[in-house]
């Protein structure tokens, strides 16, 4: 698709992993406070950064932790002064400062922090697998998937841009899958200085700033009193985040061009006429997008729907586009152990979104990918095929198929 | 029919004495074929010193142990109480366990015909005076001894525990009978003393009941604060801070409105000004900042703020210089060194009334509770002279 391109609105090109895409996305953003704490396959992005402060191309305070713990605790804070704040993690290494993570939310500051996906931790495992991130899916966060470095790059903007929106101020978590983003090389196309400054504005915390100017305290001991009506004011930042989402998307396409289509929360590839789709997060989209143009030449009417924003969940918009279908194949590169069917989190998602449509697509759900796995285009074709039974069938039962596992 | 006792205590000293006695009016009414069960305030912090907290017990004759649980269990509160018992008497003056709950009357959920149970040494309008008015008759009832240390396990036990079944039994032998009450502490503990205390306690509080009539009581001074909705507060619970604000004097220093924490307190620093050295260790060892610079050197108290630890008096190196006294013993919060510049020899003696006779040494663990000693009063014109310390 040809799209028009504002002249000077990209600078140069480069190649660059995943993580080093972020890196210019934190230089072009101005961050004023990084914090960071290795773990892989997050660590490439601190190293990338580092390099750019080296290099004298971004003024930012760079600590380095003794933990996550630590690590985000020190963003939290900065943010708390009105300073931009960056950090991230991986897998157990998140978990690690799950305390501070959730205090983040409650307290509403808007830091950016890269998740770069990492199994929960088989003694080192360290391939992707989505249950990190998705930890913080019940703790007021915002929590988006890109599947490319490009998107990588434009959604450390985009995200700084919807989390520091003044009705919005939640933490916001970006995730990528561990190696086939993070430290995967593509051709990156990088945004001037000047484009990136029409797009995001300064960072203002306003009234809530902790400044010797403006004495407040922040995050005071709070009981029964109060906790019910802190989840109801973040309840409606999370609610007034799904429109700053849209705006800022439509706002980024304006300073861009139309990278970005409509409902923005999630891409829907091929789907127009399709009968049945996969849905996912993350990489796995390129093997799913390949099988659906592979599929579609032997005629078969399906496409893909790649989900970036799981938090907040874009309920309204994503059953309004898989209510069309017959047939829904969620594929789950995590797993929820015990949940209702055996089935993995996004599975009880979408399934929970279709809930009160009448007439509702069958649902069944692939948990494929795990620890790193690679999904094949092979495993996708499977996936729509077995979608596709579902689609004649309408099963109940067994529908929960794992996908690449040896047996 | 259910029958709400809540018993009122200090923690962290009288926690454990709360929970006991709780827990054995259950077993007690069990005896006497009622249902029932015990919980705390589960939002009180009774870990921090002295501040004002609640134990529950709840006894029906009648209902199923699901009806009561239904009706009293998974509550933070009662909304009334047919017994309210006080182990502290100085809870009197109002009791604020957290921010934003205000300084509640220590009777506010007494029912018409209630009582409330205070273990006091004061005389029944001695209490009352302190007390919020009420729009209907209840009963003040006196059980005689002090606040109990006994439940922290430093201290030496002092039967108060048996002695308030018993007296619950004076009150209300359809809660618990005395008879009930005698043969659960015998099978219990097969200690005659501690049966001996209990029916002592019933004999006497059976005396010293006194009906409380709407006429009685103070309109009380305190508002209780109006919680926000949802919209009203900052998001990030971000709180304005007070304003650092400093004069030389009375309330020179700004502190915190909403939480003045001055109920916690059930002992009140008196301060000779005519002795004190101007050595700043009180000032300096508050915890809670309630020593207010004044403009010829000394430190004057904020008793709304003092939550009556006894630090002060603790590092006070002058002997009678800070002694700590009763909280009841006091009409308000007024500033004491104002009150000595006004009128220095009237403050002194008035100091030294509201001092007595008896000195309580700073706490120690000892194994036999408190130890009290003789006062050594030091006249006025008299030199100041350096402080006994414990242990010393």
């Amino acid at each position: 698709m040809a799209v028009a391109q504002p002249v000077g609105v990209y600078e140069r090109e480069d190649l660059l992993t995943g993580c080093q895409a972020v890196a210019e996305g934190i230089r072009l953003a101005n961050v004023d406070v990084i914090a960071a704490y290795p773990i892989r396959p997050y660590t490439e992005v601190m190293d990338a950064i580092s390099k750019i402060i080296a290099d004298g191309k971004l003024v930012a305070e760079y600590i380095v932790a003794d933990s996550e713990h630590s690590q985000f605790e020190i963003v939290k804070h900065a943010a708390s002064v009105g300073a931009r704040a960056f950090a991230g993690s991986s897998g157990t290494g998140w978990m690690y400062g799950f305390e501070a993570l959730v205090v983040t939310a409650t307290d509403r500051l808007p830091v950016l922090f890269l998740v770069g996906n990492r199994a929960l931790d088989d003694p080192g495992a360290f391939g992707v697998e989505h249950n990190d991130a998705l930890a913080i899916r019940d703790m007021g966060w915002l929590l988006c998937w890109v599947a490319t470095a490009q998107e990588a790059l434009e959604h450390v903007l985009l995200g700084y841009r919807i989390a520091e929106d003044k009705h919005v101020r939640m933490p916001m978590a970006l995730a990528m899958d561990g190696a086939f983003l993070t430290h995967s090389q593509h051709i990156v196309r990088i945004p001037s200085q000047e484009a990136v400054n029409r797009f995001l504005p300064p960072f203002d915390l306003g009234e809530r700033r902790l400044h010797p100017d403006n004495p407040v305290s922040i995050a005071p001991q709070v009981n029964e009193d109060w906790v019910m009506e802190i989840r109801r004011q973040n309840w409606e930042a999370a609610r007034r985040a799904r429109r700053v989402i849209a705006t800022a998307y439509e706002e980024f396409n304006q300073v861009f061009g139309q990278r970005y289509r409509p409902p923005y929360y999630f891409e829907e590839f091929l789907t127009d006429d399709a009968e049945v789709v996969l849905i996912g997060m993350g990489t796995v989209a390129m093997p799913a997008r390949t099988a659906v143009r592979r599929l579609r030449e032997q005629g078969h009417r399906v496409g893909y729907v790649n989900l970036r924003w799981f938090r907040p969940f874009p309920t309204e918009e994503l059953r309004e586009s898989l209510r069309r279908f017959r047939a829904v194949g969620v594929i789950d590169r995590d797993f929820a152990h015990g949940a209702p069917d055996d089935g993995g989190v996004l599975l009880h998602e979408v399934r929970s979104c279709l809930y009160p449509v009448r007439e509702r697509p069958a649902v069944v759900n692939f948990i494929t990918g795990l620890g790193g796995r690679d999904v094949s285009i092979q495993d996708a074709i499977r996936m729509f095929e077995i979608t596709q039974e579902a689609a004649r069938e309408d099963r109940l039962d067994g529908f929960v198929t794992w996908v690449g596992v040896r047996e | 029919m259910i029958k709400r006792v809540e018993i009122n205590y200090r923690g962290i000293f009288q926690k454990t004495l709360a929970k006991r006695i709780g827990g054995d009016i259950v077993m007690i009414a069990a005896r006497m074929g009622q249902v029932g069960f015990s919980n705390g305030r589960y939002s009180d912090a009774p870990e921090r010193n002295g501040i004002p907290c609640k134990y529950f017990a709840f006894v029906s004759p009648d209902l199923s142990e699901e009806e009561l649980e239904a009706e009293c269990g998974a509550k933070l509160d009662i909304d009334e109480a047919n017994i309210s018992v006080v182990l502290d008497d100085t809870m009197v003056k109002g009791v604020e366990p957290w921010a934003w709950h205000g300084v509640r009357p220590i009777n506010e959920k007494v029912v018409p015909y209630g009582y409330m149970l205070v273990v006091s040494r004061r005389r029944p309008e001695d209490l009352v005076r302190f007390m919020a008015r009420k729009p209907y008759p209840y009963y003040l009832a006196i059980l005689e001894g002090d606040a109990s240390f006994a439940g922290l396990w430093v201290y030496r036990d002092d039967l108060t525990h048996e002695r308030v079944l018993g007296a619950l039994a004076a009150l209300d032998p359809q809660l618990l009978s005395i008879e009930a009450v005698k043969g659960y502490l015998w099978d219990k503990t097969h200690e005659e003393h501690r049966v001996e205390a209990a029916q002592k306690a019933y004999e006497s509080v059976r005396h010293n009941v006194h009906e409380v009539t709407p006429l009685q009581g103070i309109d009380w001074p305190y508002e209780i604060p109006k919680l926000p909705k949802w919209h009203e507060f900052s998001e990030g619970v971000v709180v304005k801070a007070v304003p650092r604000e400093f004069h030389l004097g009375p309330k020179g220093q700004s502190r915190n409105q909403l939480f003045k924490r001055g109920t916690t307190k059930s002992q009140r620093p008196v301060v000779r000004f005519d002795l004190c050295t101007k050595c700043t260790l009180c000032w300096l060892e508050c915890p809670d900042q309630c020593f207010d610079p004044t403009p010829d050197g000394y430190y004057d108290v904020d008793y709304e703020y003092c939550v009556g630890c006894g630090k002060c008096a603790e590092v006070c190196p002058v002997q009678e210089c800070i002694v700590m006294v009763d909280e009841l013993a006091f009409e308000d919060n007024r500033s004491p060194w104002e009150h000595w510049k006004r009128d220095p020899e009237g403050y002194i003696r008035w100091a030294e009334e509201k001092k007595g006779t008896h000195r309580v040494l700073p706490n120690v663990v000892t194994g036999t509770g408190q130890r009290v000693v003789e006062a050594e009063p030091v006249p006025v014109g008299g030199k100041p002279k350096p402080a006994a310390r414990a242990g010393a």
